[in-house]
């Protein structure tokens, strides 16, 4: 077995654990990344690539942006964090561009308020794009700027475990998937940039294949705390089918255009003005409907941009979008006339986002010594509710302060020469291969991802969720009879009972959380809690493990 | 009955196959189901010994390039249809199945310094980007293109292949690029594009010859 040493650990190879690794390493810090899939393969490359950047009209600045973002979080965000994101959002934009990205520009060649708009939720514009590939060529500048830098890349590396001496994380136990080799990282610093776990919901997710809760799991079996782990962000419009595609994003509610209503079962208008609503608003009122039964035979709702098509700005948007590449995908499911809005196509709401994560300081730091968090893995900054397009600008703000604090605090932590608990960690994972048992992983993946669809997805009670915790257990038990061959290379069933391990504790911490925050905020939407509760719920929900249990406090919210 | 349609898969196990051979496995049909629904299918009901990537589940991630009646395709975005036959991407080290090695390709954006030299003042620049540049900048590096070349063959140092001028491209467009990219390009083989009969492919529509060959030869 390798037993590889560095300063600091970076796990996660999209924008938030690139961003930190390079800065870790500029700061003099020997860095080693690793990612589960090939680097910057994941979340950030599939975004739109749309980006906040504030200031770039005269009204708007760090306060008006703030009160956006607090607003929107309904008033559970950490402030501090939050200011944070305000004061260095626009400082994103350079960071990103300085690893060979670029923004769209005007005819000068500057990021001015011609190449700026309004993105759902925000009072000013400030949002900024990148066609025509979006996200896409983040991903490409992530990888310029990771084999610029001088860090260590391990590509398709999954991360099992961490492993704490004396109370510290000092180091995680390691698989490749390519070989099927278990590998030791010692670390005297380790940051979690593994994105959500929006594949929780599958396939009612927007997310890439490989965001499975990683980070939320590793961060809690070492006892770091977590927040508000309810809150999950679906965006209203995922598609609905062939099979292979639900739950793809189609659009969130700007797309609907002016004129653009939702329709049920029986035609009949059950949301109006849509473009106007945040995304939250308008999954809820769709999950409201098809929880009454006004679904149709795919599951979801009828968008009927067909109005649009009778204004002037309706006809522009469209021809926009088309232009943009953005509606390529209605076509390919749906065919062409939803492509031209002239029929109203099935959407379903998705999930997109995980607002709350690992607990952090203004530095990154959780509450376990030598472990940090950024990007998505994170949570605080937005509440109860993300505004679109922060979550690009997110990763490169906090991505720079995770590594600039985790290089800094390297400098004076000695390595231990043996981490306790290895040897057995090692041990543990090297017996998953080969083992025969009653299920596959993947048929376990699929039903924990069923019991969070209907009974923690949108529209949530109490007696559900309590089922819900009660599958989750049965799951979990399940899962120590799993059925895994033999072979080393690119054995995908290991990958799958790894991700296994870390989606049912990402799970059950939903779950608990849904079922104690006996209200309706932002994103948590309680049928049985229908009404938002500021005298009891203006708070965080805290989740941590404690003597092996899991330990809910709440608390006042930071700042 | 059910109908089915079907689709076979070129399979290899290093571990216990001589060599890759072909299997067929029978779909249920699902109106415009796709080659990745019926590899998941396969995965899920059939056999979970069949190794392949994906990612995203259309067009952005470009990890699930395969080959589909032997032309490269985005598995995502390609209508499944009876008797197709899928395999992997040629050109580059086999792993299982239809994954190929996609690991030391970052190693090459190292080796050849596929990136922008560094410069910490970007922020305020006035920038203006050509439109072959932006529309290189969408190359989602699924590797189809080295797939579908001719000249290129894995380990070569004479030819770096379409991917890699492509990069190169992507940097010579690039205003605030500082480094000689058709020298780069020269010494990598370009010119070994100039006289080839088979022109470039992009599964996402990327102009390889014209926006990227025709740029730096």
């Amino acid at each position: 077995m390798d037993i590889y040493k560095c300063e600091v650990l970076c796990i996660g190879g999209g924008g938030g654990g690139v961003t930190a690794a390079i800065t870790a390493a500029k700061c003099g810090a020997d860095v080693i990344l690793v990612s589960k899939e090939p680097l910057g393969y994941g979340d950030t490359r599939i975004s739109m690539g749309l980006m906040s950047c504030p200031g770039i009209v005269k009204e708007d600045g760090v306060n008006v942006f703030l009160q956006d973002l607090l607003k929107s979080g309904e008033e559970i965000n950490d402030k501090k964090l939050a200011r944070i994101m305000a004061e260095k959002a626009s400082d994103a934009v350079g960071v990103m561009e300085n690893f060979g990205h670029l923004f769209n520009r005007d005819k000068k060649g500057i990021i001015s308020s011609e190449v700026t708009y309004f993105s759902g939720g925000h009072s000013q514009p400030r949002t900024i794009e990148c066609p025509p590939g979006g996200g896409i060529a983040i991903g490409n500048s992530l990888r310029a700027a990771a084999a610029r830098s001088d860090i260590r890349v391990y590509e398709e590396v999954a991360v099992t475990k961490l492993l704490c001496n004396n109370g510290r994380v000092a180091g995680a136990v390691c698989y490749n998937i390519i070989t099927g080799e278990i590998s030791l990282i010692c670390a005297k610093t380790t940051i979690i940039a593994t994105g959500g776990a929006g594949w929780l919901y599958y396939p009612h997710t927007d997310c890439a294949a490989g965001v499975t809760g990683d980070g939320y799991a590793l961060a809690y079996e070492v006892e770091a705390e977590l927040i508000d782990m309810e809150q999950v962000q679906f965006i209203p419009f995922g598609l609905t089918y062939p099979p292979s595609m639900v739950g793809i994003y189609v659009g969130e509610p700007s797309l609907a255009a002016p004129a653009g209503v939702l329709r049920n079962n029986k035609g009949e208008v059950i949301l109006e003005d849509v473009c106007k609503m945040n995304r939250a608003e308008v999954s809820k009122a769709m999950a409201l409907e098809i929880k009454r039964g006004g679904g149709t035979e795919n599951g979801g709702l009828l968008l009927d941009l067909t109005p649009n098509l009778s204004l002037e700005e309706g006809k522009r948007l469209w021809k926009a979008r088309k232009n943009r590449g953005q509606l390529d995908i209605v076509r390919f499911a749906y065919g062409n006339k939803a492509f031209n809005w002239e029929e109203p196509w099935d959407v379903l709401p998705t999930a997109h986002y995980f607002m709350g994560g690992i607990k952090v300081d203004v530095f990154g730091r959780s509450n376990i010594p030598g472990l940090y968090a950024t990007g998505q893995a994170m949570g605080g900054i937005h509440g109860a509710n993300r505004l679109g397009s922060v979550s690009l600008a997110e990763l490169f703000v906090f991505g720079v302060i995770a590594g600039d604090a985790a290089a800094k605090e390297s400098k004076d932590v000695e390595l231990p020469d043996l981490i306790p608990g290895s040897k057995e960690a090692v041990a543990e994972l090297a017996q998953l291969r080969g083992q025969k048992g009653h299920h596959t992983p993947i048929q376990l993946h699929r039903r924990l991802q069923k019991v969070m669809w209907e009974k923690v997805g949108i529209a949530r009670e109490e007696k559900e969720m309590r089922q819900a915790l009660t599958d989750i257990e049965e799951i979990k038990i399940a899962s120590e009879s799993i059925n895994i061959p033999t072979q080393t290379s690119y054995n995908q069933e290991v990958l799958h009972a790894i991700e296994l391990r870390h989606m049912i504790v990402s799970a059950k911490l939903v779950t608990e959380a849904a079922v104690i925050r006996q209200e309706t905020r932002g994103a948590h939407l309680r049928l049985d809690f229908p009404e938002k509760d500021d005298i009891n719920w203006k708070k965080n929900i805290v989740l941590f493990k404690e003597k092996g249990e899991l330990k809910i406090r709440v608390e006042a919210v930071n700042g | 009955m059910e109908q089915e349609v079907s689709i076979e898969i070129l399979r290899y196990d290093p571990q216990k196959d001589k060599e890759p051979n072909w299997q067929k496995y029978y779909i249920p049909v699902v109106k415009k189901n796709t080659v990745l629904g019926a590899l998941q299918y396969i995965y899920e009901n059939i056999d979970a010994t069949l190794a392949f990537r994906y990612g995203c589940r259309f067009n952005r991630c470009g990890l699930c390039a395969v080959e589909i009646n032997g032309r490269p395709r985005m598995a995502c975005n390609t209508y499944l249809k009876d008797g197709m036959r899928v395999s992997p991407l040629t050109k580059l080290p086999l792993i299982k199945d239809l994954v190929i090695e996609r690991n030391n390709i970052f190693n090459y954006l190292a080796n050849h310094e596929l990136y922008l030299s560094q410069n910490d003042e970007t922020k305020s620049l006035i920038i203006k980007e050509s439109e072959q540049g932006a529309r290189l900048r969408s190359c989602m590096e699924c590797l189809a293109c080295l797939s579908a070349c001719p000249q290129f063959f894995y380990g070569d140092q004479n030819f770096a292949g379409p991917y890699i001028f492509v990069k190169l491209a992507q940097l010579y467009f690039d205003p605030r690029n500082t480094n000689d990219r058709r020298k780069q390009a020269y010494l990598l083989g370009i010119t070994r594009c100039q006289s080839c009969q088979t022109r470039c492919y992009c599964p996402n529509g990327i102009r390889i010859y014209e926006d990227a060959i025709l740029s730096l030869a």
